[in-house]
This record gives C-alpha cells, sequence and structure tokens, in this order.
C-alpha cells in the first residue's frame, strides 16, 4: 500500500525527483502484479516515457539557456516557466533542443512543451520518425 | 460623494527594493489561500518566487480592493491555458478580467471591467553569448515579414533589441488578453504604428478596429505593453468566464476610446497592510 499512497502524494505535490518505474518493482508484495504499472503517474503515459538519455539531454540544454547552477535539480517533471524561463527563453530552448538533435519542431507543438519530459517526449517522436 | 468605480487599474510594483527575509516572504505568502503557496514555492530561483509571490497579491489585492471580497473568499481560477480569471464573478463589471505580468524589477496588473485586457513587461536585455541580430533572428518565425524588416533596419544592435522587444511586448500582451496560451500563433499578428503611438493590429491579414494598445517606457530597461479589445476575441476557455461577449459596437467603442491611465506604483507593503 505504502508505493501505491506515496505516488498519489507524489503526483499532488509534483515532487523535483522524476518517479522511475523501477522503483515501484522493487516493492516485494507486488512483486508480479501488472496492476501496479498501470498506477496514475505524473507522466503522461508510462509505456512512452522518453528515453533518460533524451531527458538528461534536455535538462543539460535548459540548465545552460536559463543560466541554472549546476547543482539544481532538473528533471523530467521540471516545468520550464518554474525554472524561470519567460515565453522568449523557451523559444531558445526548444532551438536549442532542434540544433542538438538535428529536428524541426513545429510551432504548434512547441507551445505545448510545458515540462523537460514533455521536450524529451516530442524529440524521441521526432528522432523516431526521422529513423 | 462616491465616484462611480470603472473597475479600470493600471497597477505597478518595483520588486528591487523588497527584500524580504524569509519570514517576511512566508507572512506575505500566508495571506494567500493554501493552493496558491505550493505554485510559487516549485519556482527554483528566488527571484521568480519573488515575482511570482507578488503577482499573486497583486491579484488578490485588487480584487479585494475592488470587490470588497476578503482574501480566503476570492477564487481566482486557470483555464487550460493558465489564463487566471475569478470565477463566479458576482461583481457590477459584467467582463471583469485581469492581467499580470512580471520581468525584471516589475511586477504589473491591469484590470477592465467590460474589455478583455491584456499586460505584458518586457526588459530589455543584452543577450548571452550572441549579437542582437542573432538572439532576434531566434524569434524570425514569431514575426511577420513587415516586422522583421522594420526590427532589421531599426539602427543600432541596441535599437534593433528594443524594436524586437516592442513587436514581442505587443503580441504577448494581445494573446494574454484572449486568453490565449504561447500557442496563438505570433505570425498571425502584425503591428502597425505611428511613432509607436496609434498601435493597431492585424489579424490574419485583416486590421481589426476593436483593440487598442499602449507601450510605455517604465525606465531605462523596462518596456510595458497593454492591449485592450473586444470581449468577442477572447478563446472559447476563457470566453466562458465572461457575462457579457457580445457588446453593443457604440458601447464597446466608447470603452475603447476612454484614455488610458498611466500605471499607479504600489508597494507590497501596501498590498499586504490592505489584508489587515
Amino acid at each position: 500500500m505504502a508505493s501505491i499512497a506515496g505516488s498519489s502524494a507524489l503526483s499532488f505535490a509534483r515532487p523535483v525527483k522524476a518517479i522511475n518505474t523501477n522503483s515501484l518493482a522493487f516493492s516485494p508484495v507486488r512483486k508480479g502484479n501488472t496492476f501496479l504499472h498501470l498506477q496514475p503517474m505524473p507522466m503522461r503515459s508510462v509505456s512512452c516515457a522518453a528515453k533518460k538519455d533524451t531527458v538528461d539531454k534536455v535538462c543539460e540544454i535548459v540548465k545552460k539557456q536559463l543560466a541554472l547552477p549546476d547543482h539544481t535539480e532538473v528533471c523530467g517533471e521540471s516545468k520550464f516557466s518554474e525554472l524561470g524561463a519567460d515565453s522568449l527563453d523557451t523559444v531558445e530552448i526548444v532551438m536549442g533542443l532542434e540544433e542538438h538533435f538535428d529536428i524541426s519542431v513545429e510551432e504548434s507543438s512547441a507551445q505545448t512543451i510545458a515540462t523537460v519530459e514533455d521536450a524529451a517526449d516530442l524529440i524521441d517522436k521526432l528522432v523516431a520518425g526521422k529513423a | 460623494m462616491t465616484e462611480e468605480e470603472s473597475g479600470v487599474r493600471r497597477w505597478l510594483v518595483d520588486i528591487s527594493s523588497w527584500r524580504p527575509s524569509p519570514d517576511q516572504f512566508d507572512a506575505a505568502a500566508a495571506l494567500l489561500p493554501p493552493h496558491e503557496r505550493p505554485a510559487i514555492a516549485r519556482f527554483v530561483k528566488e527571484d521568480d518566487r519573488k515575482r511570482a509571490l507578488v503577482s499573486r497579491l497583486l491579484q488578490y489585492s485588487l480584487v479585494h480592493h475592488l470587490l470588497r471580497i476578503s482574501f480566503h473568499q476570492i477564487n481566482i481560477r486557470r483555464t487550460a491555458e493558465g489564463k487566471p480569471y475569478l470565477q463566479n464573478n458576482c461583481s457590477d463589471f459584467p467582463n471583469f478580467n485581469f492581467s499580470t505580468s512580471h520581468q525584471g524589477d516589475y511586477v504589473g496588473i491591469v484590470s477592465e471591467p467590460l474589455c478583455l485586457v491584456g499586460l505584458d513587461i518586457v526588459s530589455v536585455s543584452e543577450p548571452q553569448g550572441e549579437t542582437a541580430a542573432e538572439f532576434v533572428s531566434n524569434f524570425s518565425s514569431y514575426l511577420t515579414d513587415h516586422e522583421w524588416n522594420c526590427i532589421v533596419g531599426a539602427g543600432t544592435p541596441r535599437d534593433v533589441l528594443t524594436e524586437f522587444y516592442r513587436y514581442w511586448c505587443l503580441k504577448e500582451a494581445f494573446v494574454k488578453a484572449v486568453g490565449a496560451g504561447v500557442g496563438f500563433g505570433f505570425r498571425r499578428l502584425e503591428f502597425h504604428h505611428e511613432g509607436w503611438t496609434n498601435i493597431c493590429i492585424c489579424i490574419d491579414g485583416e486590421v481589426s478596429k476593436k483593440w487598442r494598445f499602449w507601450l510605455f517606457k517604465l525606465d531605462e530597461t523596462h518596456l510595458a505593453s497593454i492591449a485592450k479589445g473586444d470581449p468577442e476575441d477572447a478563446i472559447n476557455t476563457f470566453k466562458k468566464t465572461l457575462s457579457s461577449v457580445t457588446i453593443a459596437e457604440k458601447q464597446l467603442s466608447s470603452a475603447l476610446d476612454s484614455p488610458e491611465e498611466a500605471f499607479t506604483l504600489q508597494t507590497v507593503e501596501e498590498l499586504t497592510q490592505s489584508q489587515e
């Protein structure tokens, strides 16, 4: 029960730390219980969670654009606005991502990006589309 | 002898001189309804937390001041796009709406009883690690060809930067007034002006007579823009919160043409004291 209570409390508080499905699998009581993997999570869709490498790269680019100190905790859940990005910063972040990943983000898609995870999801899709 | 309350306000706070201790900060935050506090705490940088707090204090103070409701009874919600509005507006102002903005040293709020209103404040700051021309070209797809030409032809790099920020600031004010998020499509909007007065907007290529715009210079580095216009142009999620979306043309013209007021400077102390 602890992990279920934990996830609902976390989803309300929107913690800085990303929730990782692996941590749920460690709960011995829930071993093999597929129901656990369908728990509502702060992320949009567990099965489409962005690759860790992508999330890490986005965090790096965002930190650079917003001139955040290295020790700042930035993860998938982090909202650009909460990291200090205004609309101009968001446009520049998206451009930085386009350059690094060699993709092109449409204005309409760019505008749905609110969190690091959103950006990473979009990047993964666009990169996969190119392959 | 009481003046009829117009519901129109233009308030500005200079936060550079507000340096609260953690206790003072928390005391100010405690004036707001509980659900607002986590939102403020999530901002990573202290200055952003300050701006977020003052922005909300302005919203609640304004509503308290105009509608005489205590802070904890004020119900400010946000649409899916993030536009804040007063829920259950029982005031005499059928379309009471407001817009806040913060940048640099300033946090501001504007309100109107009938027309939509939007505010944007920008700080004209030198870009880091790139020239003004390089910086501005990042945003070329958000500007129309005409605006782009005006910007690049503005003169010195500082002039180019300032010109860019004027156009950006105006677009933001409009988009915020109609309740849209960043998803509106800045390139659909084109601004025309005479020396930055008589500013008018073309939306999707058509001149709109139902919007007015003003640009203010707050100080050497900060600009503010105000957009005021027809409630019919609100996007659906925001339009639903308004009572009187269709206004008689004469009434709208009269509201649009009423003279624009200057900002009133408020201090954080004044905002917090108003609730005591």
